[in-house]
């Protein structure tokens, strides 16, 4: 056998490395990479990516019933939620303010610095704080959570182009970090870290969701926009080096693959297997792509995609 | 930089310093270096900031009094010498100096009444209400980060009248300005008159009393300090970074009410170091170039000279005076109609059998016209009706119509005009039971009964130009006035002047060419689904997809710097004629994920423009005839190259670079610079039919230009050819001069 040379891809830029944590808590670092997902004959992942489990702030309704049978009565909880999901291996929690949507409990400040304080004082690993999407609404109760867990350097999310200042002064001035979400736009995405840049949010304080679909409903778009953040990142061009969070858990549970165990073909197989298997790929896909942060709802997804990572990373 | 206001302010600076030496010592003697100061709202509310702006701009934290010497040391040694009689200097940065050893005293004066126990202050059983808490600071520091609250409003001194004190504090409160109140003239002061006048004062109210002197002044740069700490992320003692943060960030300002002594000409120096203006309502002498302050530094508005009907109207005036001065943009969450107004009714239809009036279109008279002005003369917000309004006119009838648009702004610039006038059609359409069509003097615009039978008037027109240029073009227009003319006499006469700025503005336009610019700029809109695709956009040859020339670009970098339109500098010119620049190249090399390495602006066979997917039309060369075909997005035929617009467009689309095929915009057929490089027009071959006669005008005047003035009848069309064979026949019919030129390929 000939000796064949492996190409070696020389780049000039390395993805900012964003803490999470700290004062008291377990801290997480991500980012980091100066290469391609997982090519570590190339240059250096000295993080290898992180999973975050969701955890809402009330009872989910209507939840399909393998994520219902897999938590049980913890999800009654957040507190206990929380506690479980690190039993299940988080890195990272991912809590969703649902309730604050006027649509869905319309609860406020208080409420969301209660929740945050309660999971906080449940785990000690960092936490992600999601609004409901809802402009007024996030503003609101992501200030509340940012003060609740000031010092605690939590994310809180999301920035986006039309709703971002609040949040934005909130973690400048608490010391989080803030979430850049973009719908799978490559220029949008950057206008949106120059934005935050722009009003006092360092760029070691800012992760990038640039948004991805589930298997089968747009995947292609997430990874090729993680992709294209990546080869932009490390090819030099700065406000795209930053950290990316996908959320590939909600995207899957979302879609009928997921969530329907009757009156579909049986050779759709095992409504559990199934739909573990669909979030998994979808988290693998988001990972293989450049994804700092794969935010998941399914313990054995979860297992299955730390097992994956520890293997591309050759543990 | 006046030296008498230099003069003031340094002796002001002078006796608060040694006021606040003296203080300092007294108390020293009498509490001992280790009595504590904290500073406290009224209601306890404390800060971590110690004495913010000591600690702010020098890094310096007071906690006991001992700590303030220093303080005092630093602020004698920033004391700079009165002016002399026959010495004329700048002075600005003595001034500026002096200026900031006055709130270094000031501080250091409100810091020994906390010692003593003196403050917050109370006084004929008012209480004021001292510093701002940090919970307070918080609450409005995020406002003033995501923009809810422009900035604040520090009142130093009484208004002429109560009712004119209440009228400047509602105005300001309108614009969400925070207001903070301190000090009196001549034994008067606003918190007085506010007071008289039953208006509650606190943070709820956004009303913040400081104090009675002069030196509480010092709570609102604490303020701005804390902000610039705490959501600016600057450290303490970076003191470039706190005042560059509020200058441009935080639009305060000064309003001097009543007469100014020292100490306020010295305050006013240490307000124009945090980049705030100071304005006031007696005569004093401006300050007018800009640098420390993003406009003007010290604006005199002696408040009877003001123009208004009475005092309550020069009230207001001077408040929108203040907030054009400090560059406040207003933002307008709802265009103020009746009936409803947004995107879904861009598309409406209003019938014959609905109409309630109709301006323009066939037969009728209607035009728009926006035009910049000096700031002076335009007033914002004023919207007139001249002649009769939507009532007086017979139900159905077609009524001539003028809109007038006034704007001014110190980023607008004459070239924008166009730019601007265009979007008046998208935003009118937005009304519901309003139809426009067209624009400059073909504007055709119907009004449905049902949007007058809930109150539209033409004053309404104006309501919604209003609305909208600030909210879609705050950042290049100040202010907006709107003229609705219906008197059929002075529409007439209006358009015909009209009519002369359009073809000044077609001149200037077909004067703008590649060579009398150094900067095209970039579109980078559709890099979403065409990721390396970049469109350069040059004065000759408008974006492909129509949509924008280079003077939409300019104005749309203006009003978003990080948008899709950035400058491209030509750099240095590599090949003129085909239209190489090294700008050009490598804005596209960095911008296409280094996919595409050159750029030729001229040339359809040497590395052409790519196409993201948008284009109006596609060309495409035509070996055997020598010459090209071009079809555009409406034409569904098929053409002399066997393949459709659909095929075609999916063949260059994408972002690749496909020498002999290319999408452009529609105009671009009849520029100048359309493919000069193969020879320009005389290349033309094949013609959309669509293309031939909604362009007739521009192609003719193109082919005169070229010295082919009957070409257009000798290009085939869809009518004529659809396949490759029948095409040099045709053209050998009509001796079209492509046969004769050089080989294409």
């Amino acid at each position: 056998m000939p000796e064949v040379e492996i190409p070696i891809e020389k780049w000039t830029g390395a993805v900012k490395e964003v803490k999470l944590g700290g004062g008291g808590r377990k801290e997480v670092v991500v980012g980091g990479e100066t290469t391609l997902p997982f090519l570590t004959f190339e240059g250096s992942i000295p993080n290898p990516p992180k999973v975050a489990i969701e955890v809402y702030d009330k009872e989910p309704s209507g939840w399909p019933s393998p994520l219902l049978s897999a938590w049980g009565d913890a999800v009654k909880d957040p507190g206990t939620w929380a506690k479980k999901a690190v039993e299940f291996g988080a890195d990272i929690i991912c809590l969703k303010l649902l309730s604050a949507h006027p649509e869905g409990g319309d609860t406020g400040a208080a409420e969301a610095k209660a929740v945050v304080d309660k999971v906080l004082s449940a785990v000690d690993i960092p936490l992600i704080v999601i609004g409901p999407g809802v402009a007024e609404k996030d503003n609101e109760v992501l200030t509340a959570a940012s003060e609740a867990a000031r010092g605690q350097r939590v994310a809180l999310g999301n920035c986006e182009e039309k709703n971002y200042r609040t949040i934005a002064a909130v973690c400048i001035s608490d010391g989080h970090v803030a979430i850049a979400k973009t719908p799978l736009d490559i220029n949008l995405c950057k206008q949106l870290n120059i934005m935050l840049s722009d009003i006092g949010v360092p760029l070691d304080s800012t992760i990038m969701d640039p948004d991805t679909g589930a298997l089968g409903y747009g995947i292609e778009y997430g990874y090729s926009i993680n992709e294209r953040l990546r080869l932009a990142g490390l090819g030099g061009d700065a406000m795209t080096t930053l950290p990316i969070i996908n959320h590939a858990g909600s995207e899957v549970w979302r879609q009928k693959e997921a969530k329907t165990g009757e009156g579909v073909p049986a050779t759709w197989g095992d409504h559990e297997e199934r739909s573990v298997v669909w979030e998994a790929v979808t988290a693998s896909t988001v990972i293989n792509a450049g994804c700092d942060i794969v935010v998941m709802c399914h313990p054995k997804a979860v297992e299955r995609i730390k097992a994956t990572i520890d293997k591309l990373m050759g543990k | 930089m006046s030296k008498f206001i230099a003069t003031s302010a340094i002796r002001g600076a002078q006796s608060a310093v040694a006021e606040a030496d003296e203080l300092l010592q007294d108390a020293l003697q009498k509490l001992g270096p280790d009595a504590p100061i904290a500073f406290k709202d009224k209601a306890g509310g404390g800060t971590t900031f110690y004495l913010p702006v000591i600690y702010g701009l020098l890094g310096h934290k007071v906690g006991k009094l001992g700590d303030l010497v220093p303080v005092v040391e630093h602020a004698k040694s920033l004391l700079p010498p009165v002016p002399s009689e026959d010495l004329w200097l700048p002075y600005l940065g003595e001034t500026l100096d002096a200026g900031a050893a006055t709130l270094f005293a000031f501080e250091t004066i409100e810091g020994v009444r906390f010692a003593k126990g003196e403050q917050p202050e109370k006084r004929n059983g008012f209480e004021y209400n001292g510093p701002i808490s940090d919970v307070q600071a918080r609450s409005w520091g995020i406002q003033l980060v995501d923009g809810r609250m422009p900035g604040f409003a520090a009142i130093v001194g009484a208004a002429k009248s109560n009712e004119v004190a209440v009228k400047i504090v509602r105005e300001l409160q309108s614009r969400g300005q925070l207001i903070f109140l301190c000090s009196d003239s001549s034994g008067r002061s606003m918190v007085d008159q506010l007071q008289e006048e039953g208006v509650d004062m606190g943070y709820d109210t956004y009303i913040v009393p400081f104090g009675s002197d002069t030196t509480s002044a010092i709570y609102a740069l604490g303020f701005a300090t804390i902000a610039a700490l705490s959501f600016g992320g600057v450290a303490a003692g970076d003191f470039r970074r706190i005042l560059l943060y509020n200058k441009f960030r935080c639009f305060a300002f000064v309003l001097a009410l009543g007469p100014v002594d020292d100490r306020k000409y010295a305050a006013a120096a240490g307000a124009i170091n945090y980049g705030f203006p100071v304005f006031a309502d007696t005569v004093i002498p401006n300050i007018l170039p800009t640098g420390i302050t993003q406009f003007e530094h010290v604006v005199s508005m002696p408040f009877d000279d003001i123009p208004g009907k009475d005092d309550l109207e020069r009230a207001e005036r001077l408040v929108q005076r203040c907030v054009e001065l400090r560059g406040i943009k207003i933002k307008i969450a709802k265009v103020p109609i009746p009936g409803a107004y947004g995107p879904a009714f861009e598309g409406e239809v209003v019938r014959r059998a609905d109409l309630a009036a109709e301006f323009g279109g066939k037969g009728g008279m209607c035009f728009e016209w926006l035009r910049m002005n000096e700031m002076d003369d335009v007033e914002d917000g004023k919207i007139e009706v001249v002649g009769p309004d939507i009532d007086s006119f017979e139900e159905g009838s077609k009524v001539p119509l003028g809109i007038v648009v006034d704007v001014s702004g110190r980023k607008m610039q004459k070239d924008f005009e166009p730019v601007l006038e265009r979007q008046m059609h998208h935003m009118l359409n937005g009304a519901e039971g309003f139809s426009h069509q067209g624009q400059r003097d073909i504007t055709w615009i119907r009004i449905h009964k049902n949007a007058i039978a809930k109150g539209f008037t033409l004053r309404h027109i104006g309501d919604i130009l209003h609305t909208c240029m600030h909210n879609d073009f705050g950042a290049i227009v100040d202010k907006v006035q709107v003229t609705l003319h219906s008197d059929p006499e002075k529409v007439k006469e209006l358009m015909e002047q009209a009519r002369v700025v359009y073809k000044e503005r077609n001149a200037r336009m077909s004067g703008l060419t590649d060579e009398a610019v150094d900067t095209f700029y970039s579109c980078t809109l559709c890099q979403s689904f065409a990721p390396n695709h970049v469109c350069v956009i040059n004065p000759e040859r408008v974006g492909l997809c129509g949509a924008y020339s280079w003077l939409d670009c300019r104005a749309s970098f203006e009003i978003n710097p990080n948008g899709p339109n950035q400058p491209v500098p030509k750099g240095t010119i590599i090949d003129e004629s085909m239209g190489e620049f090294e700008g050009v190249n490598k804005f596209v090399y960095d911008h296409s994920n280094k996919n595409v390495e050159r750029f030729t602006l001229y040339s359809l066979m040497d590395s052409p423009m790519t196409t993201c997917g948008c284009c109006e039309c596609v060309m495409a060369i035509i070996p055997e005839a020598n010459g090209v075909m071009i079809v555009s997005r409406d034409d569904y035929g098929m053409t002399p190259s066997g393949m459709t617009f659909t095929t075609l467009m999916a063949t260059v689309g994408g972002g690749l670079q496909t020498p002999g095929m290319m999408g452009h915009g529609k105009t671009y057929i009849a520029s100048k610079k359309f493919i000069s490089v193969e020879g320009g027009i005389k290349r033309l071959v094949w013609l959309s039919k669509n293309l031939k006669e909604e362009l007739a005008e521009e192609l003719q005047e193109a082919c005169e230009r070229e010295g082919v003035p009957d070409l257009m009848d000798k290009i085939a069309d869809g009518s004529t050819v659809t396949t490759v064979e029948e095409l040099p026949t045709f053209l050998e019919e009509k001796g079209h001069p492509a046969l004769t030129m050089d080989p294409i390929i």
